[in-house]
């Protein structure tokens, strides 16, 4: 068993692609102060759009897009809900989790014809980039079995640090998120930002959908999402609001679910390699949190400055 | 503003509260179907949502069928987690069917108290029996071990490496019967042949499928070229692997070979309707209690190969006659006594 082999690498990337997807949606509403814990339903709500759409249509790509779109639908009844009417966003995102699981399971009889698991010869996923880079050393095998919204996956991770740090807008919604009643007084439309922030995450949710359905694989079954949106809301708690870190998060989790396969062949009993995740978040979270107590005992310019920036 | 609030808290709440009502189900909002001159009834209850399961789509199939062979009428409860079992049994009970009937292993805990406190009623257990059977508690039990086997000798004899794998939902005690005896059937032929479990695991083991392609493709990769689908849902996950893979597989309950032609070669077949409506006819006439064991010799087992249908079950051991004239022998052998084949169960 070599743990560092490109097979090993490419099963990484896979099982973190809708994660890291689905926690930089989380990321942007943080950043601009909502707290969007729906992401495991918008989730399951895209890879279910994603796949009546390919059936539909006959296209990969049309899913996409359908998801993208169904995404942002489902997370404006989120960002209506609390940023307008400001219900408790808890409670709303605990509501849209079991209307995803409940209406994807209605839904899917009703369009589909069956329950439990569509899956058709005909269905098109994604296509792999193997014929793009099947002969390139090193990122052959490793990128070669994914689907083209993997490296689109990470490049966001890139572009939404940057947007945040760099740009005007990202400013904006970093202030909409700190202090909001600043903002508002220098004229910003605190509102429309947090509108905009909840409805990109559907989007990057339903695109996360689109790779779990149609790129992992090429089918739809009931609560497939399997708690990645949850995994992708403890990555956004573990990274705060730094897309680098959430996304360091996700492929702790992308690591350690892919390393649990393996120690599974090697002997581990299934159980035990099951709980490396959890274990892995459990100690991760314990290290932030001890980490997080020592800079605040270091010194205080700093801190000062770290948290305008962080939190 | 505060209005607005308030009734913004209020629309969440009842969002929540009918969603969840919505996506529950079960707990006491039974279906029904047909209607009863006799005044019978079969109540069926549901560990799961029946969605998610092909085995319990069997199961109603099954109920369904003798509801209209006897003339009953047939109603569905289907239950969402361990406590609305329960409440879903009381229910019944109150309803005063012709019989309970439980589906899966959940049931052992509820049927070993519930039918001694209702002595006058007559109770069913597909799949499962608790350990102190109450005399009005029928169990219908199979040896799914025996078709797994079956399915074993199929891969030791189709298999060109030797590498064997399963991907199987949980490494629980019940599904090691779709997991041992697949290896042990298929070092029978081969005695060479090597076997590797991998688990699907995580929070949704029945029904994730990325999961379930994640473990085929690394089983693929360390050379095996074929494996067996123990996965529930996760099933056509690991169909993809093999076909991406170039290796072959194993369906499960149900024939699983149209989902994707040319890469499954059979299925570990389990004719739960058919199990299940004998027994409940013989309860309705009179013939209650006791446990009834379906394996090879009953036909309450199987898979693909023995049918008369091969040629148009889509299975891809249909183009292999001399190894469906082997699976054949091997399950008269069985029948007979010649080949025992051990339960993982029992062990």
């Amino acid at each position: 068993m070599n743990v560092l082999d490109p097979a090993f690498a490419a099963s990484v990337l896979t099982a973190t692609a809708p994660v890291v997807l689905a926690a930089l949606g989380g990321l942007i509403c943080s950043v601009s102060g909502v707290f969007n814990m729906a992401l495991e339903g918008t989730l399951l709500w895209g890879a279910f759009v994603a796949v009546v759409a390919s059936h539909l249509t006959g296209s990969a790509w049309w899913g996409v897009a359908a998801a993208v779109v169904a995404g942002v639908l489902y997370s404006a009844v989120l960002s209506v809900l609390t940023v307008t009417l400001r219900a408790d966003a808890v409670v709303v995102a605990v509501g849209l989790n079991l209307l995803a699981l409940g209406l994807t399971a209605f839904l899917m009889r009703e369009i589909l014809g069956v329950g439990g698991t569509y899956t058709s010869p005909d269905l098109r996923g994604l296509p792999t980039l193997a014929a793009a880079l099947g002969r390139v050393p090193l990122l052959g095998p490793v990128l070669g079995p994914q689907s083209p919204l993997v490296p689109v996956a990470f490049a966001l991770v890139v572009a939404a640090a940057w947007w945040l740090r760099r740009t005007r807008s990202g400013l904006r919604l970093r202030g909409a998120g700190q202090h909001p009643e600043a903002a508002a007084s220098l004229g910003l439309r605190v509102a429309a930002y947090r509108h905009g922030a909840v409805m990109a995450a559907g989007a990057l949710c339903g695109l996360a959908g689109a790779q779990l359905a149609l790129g992992n694989v090429t089918l739809f079954s009931e609560g497939m999402s399997a708690g990645r949106g949850w995994v992708a809301v403890v990555a956004v708690m573990l990274g705060g609001v730094r897309p680098y870190r959430v996304a360091a998060a996700c492929l702790l989790f992308g690591v350690a679910e892919a390393l649990g396969f393996r120690l599974q062949g090697a002997g581990l009993p299934q159980q035990l390699a099951d709980a490396a995740p959890y274990l892995i978040t459990l100690v991760a979270l314990v290290l932030a949190a001890s980490a997080g107590r020592r800079r605040r005992a270091g010194g205080g310019v700093v801190i000062a400055r770290k948290d305008r920036g962080g939190r | 503003m505060l209005h607005t609030r308030e009734l913004a808290v209020l629309a969440s709440a009842a969002t929540v509260l009918s969603l969840s009502l919505a996506a529950c189900g079960g707990g006491g909002s039974p279906s029904a179907s047909g209607t009863a001159p006799s005044g019978k009834t079969i109540i069926l209850i549901t560990p799961n949502p029946v969605g998610t399961d092909s085995f319990l789509q069997l199961g109603v199939k099954g109920a369904e069928a003798a509801a209209k062979e006897i003339g009953a009428s047939f109603k569905l409860y289907e239950s969402k987690d361990p406590s609305s079992i329960a409440q879903n049994v009381d229910a019944a009970v109150r309803a005063k069917p012709t019989v309970v009937v439980g589906i899966s292993f959940s049931f052992d805990d509820v049927f070993s108290t519930v039918p001694k406190q209702h002595a006058d009623q007559r109770f069913l257990e597909i799949d499962s029996c608790p350990k102190a059977q109450p005399s009005n508690l029928t169990c219908v039990s199979f040896k799914e071990h025996e078709a797994a086997y079956l399915a074993g000798v199929e891969a030791g004899l189709l298999s060109k490496s030797g590498s064997l794998g399963v991907v199987a939902a949980l490494d629980s005690p019940f599904i090691h019967r779709w997991i041992d005896p697949f290896f042990a059937g298929a070092k029978s032929v081969n005695p060479s042949s090597t076997g590797t479990p991998l688990y699907v695991g995580g929070s949704n083991p029945f029904s994730d499928p990325a999961r379930a392609k994640s473990q085929a493709q690394t089983l693929i990769g360390r050379g095996a070229d074929v494996v067996a689908a123990a996965a529930s849902g996760g099933n056509p996950g690991v169909f993809e692997a093999a076909a991406a893979g170039g290796a072959k597989s194993f369906g499960v309950d149900v024939n699983q070979c149209a989902l994707s032609p040319g890469n499954v070669i059979d299925n570990v077949i389990k004719h739960v309707d058919v199990a299940e409506s004998a027994a409940i006819r013989d309860i309705a006439a009179g013939k209650a209690g006791g446990v009834k064991v379906y394996g090879l010799a009953e036909g309450g087992v199987g898979v693909n190969a023995l049918d008369a249908d091969v040629a148009s079950s889509g299975c891809t051991v249909a183009a292999s006659p001399e190894v469906i004239a082997k699976v054949k022998q091997v399950r008269d052998d069985i029948v007979a006594g010649r080949v025992t084949v051990a339960d993982p169960l029992a062990g």
